[in-house]
């Protein structure tokens, strides 16, 4: 042993300051521990957040679609397009349904999927027309869409846009909006025929018979049915005409007037 | 995050020294405790994963140096120290190494860093000139000078 180490063999740390040293040492750490739950429980609701918010965003329609041959069916589309509802109004279409999955894809796929299956092809007949209905803030921007597919085409679908007091009303006569749209315009020719009258009517007997009324209105409206109209349009209902456009390539809101709510 | 026996262990290892390397920095207790828990708090939050038990004590003694010299640039800038506590640490020498230590500890901080780890720690020249950062011939000619000093105060056989 030199005269350095001689010098300093008695500087040593006491056993109070290793003592103070490891508490003080145990404690930052618990502070530490805690201080990284309190970040990872931050993070984890923080992701949480996002992940629930995210997930209600994929699942909240904010537009809809209703295709009515027979079948009469309801899409709800999310905002990123996909379907993410769907619902049936008549036996036809439950069974449809029961069979096709129309979920999680775009509404040009469903629509594809849906027109183009096997089981759906009995009810496109000759003398059957696809009516497709839309419910959105982007409704013409959804009827281009379907009108510019080259796949849907084919089927010469008719394109109108209703809206969501419309689907309410429809609903609460256990409904598709589209055809309780449809049932609409005929109790506006007709007036002996009630919606509950269109329940049991598929598409093609409804348009068939508004198609009836409306050459017969045409040459003839009565003094009566001008008066109701100027009535209600007091209370606040409104009568929109949408005309075929001449080359009946786009049928979007046609045949002749659309009842619906104005605000 | 280290382990409480890990903690354990390097206390029980490296306190002496640390205590020793404060001493030959500080003046009091207070300080002393301030840097020694600093010193494990390092090592308590370095992710560094040591080679050896060397390479290990070698990351304590500079972190331990380091501390006590940012230690000191505080006091420096402190504007008063207790009176209490000056010189505190020189209570605890007895006569035989008072001497001898008192005439180290007026040498530069610099001397007594190489003074303490060549003849204590024996370290050589060239792990010192690794441990602090500096050059294998400024480790040379600061412990040749050094040495110098304390034969010129305490006679040529000093050591």
């Amino acid at each position: 042993m030199n005269r350095i180490q001689e010098s300093m063999k008695n500087i040593r740390a006491s056993e109070e300051l290793k003592r103070h040293t490891m508490e003080y040492l145990l404690r930052e750490q618990l502070k530490r521990r805690r201080r990284m739950q309190r970040y990872a429980l931050l993070a984890a609701c923080f992701c949480l957040f996002l992940a629930a918010g995210g997930y209600t965003l994929y699942v909240r329609p904010v537009s809809y679609i209703s295709i009515d041959v027979n079948p009469s069916i309801e899409l709800g589309i999310n905002c990123f397009g996909h379907v993410v509802t769907e619902e049936a109004y008549n036996e036809e279409g439950r069974d449809i349904l029961r069979q096709v999955k129309l979920k999680r894809i775009s509404y040009i796929q469903a629509l594809e999927r849906l027109l183009g299956d096997n089981r759906y092809l009995p009810f496109l007949k000759k003398d059957s027309k696809v009516y497709v209905t839309v419910i959105s803030k982007n409704s013409e921007a959804i009827i281009d869409k379907i009108d510019a597919d080259r796949n849907l085409r084919k089927y010469e679908a008719l394109t109108y846009t209703s809206d969501m007091e419309c689907r309410k009303e429809a609903h609460e006569h256990d409904m598709s909006f589209g055809k309780y749209r449809a049932s609409m315009e005929l109790t506006q020719y007709d007036e002996t025929v009630t919606v509950e009258d269109c329940h049991g009517m598929s598409m093609r007997e409804i348009t068939d018979r508004i198609e009836k009324c409306k050459g017969h209105g045409e040459r003839q409206e009565t003094e009566e049915i001008k008066e109701k109209k100027e009535t209600d349009e007091t209370e606040g209902y409104q009568y929109r005409k949408h005309e075929k456009s001449p080359d009946n390539s786009r049928n979007h809101g046609s045949h002749g007037k659309h009842y619906r709510h104005g605000h | 995050m280290k382990s409480e026996e890990d903690l354990k262990r390097v206390i029980n290892v490296y306190a002496d020294m640390i205590r020793r390397i404060c001493f030959l920095h500080l003046k009091n207790q207070y300080d002393t405790e301030d840097v020694f828990q600093n010193v494990y708090m390092k090592y308590l939050l370095c992710e560094k994963v040591f080679e050896s038990r060397e390479h290990e004590k070698a990351w304590f003694v500079r972190v331990a140096i380091n501390a006590c010299t940012d230690h000191l640039r505080y006091l420096s800038r402190r504007r008063w120290v207790p009176l209490e506590v000056i010189n505190e640490e020189t209570a605890v020498l007895d006569e035989t190494g008072a001497e001898l230590l008192e005439i180290v500890l007026a040498l530069p901080e610099k001397y007594r860093n190489v003074i303490y780890l060549y003849y204590y720690e024996q370290y050589s020249a060239v792990e010192i000139a690794e441990i602090l950062g500096r050059k294998e011939n400024t480790v040379y000619s600061w412990l040749s000078r050094a040495k110098e000093m304390l034969r010129d105060r305490l006679g040529g056989d000093w050591a």
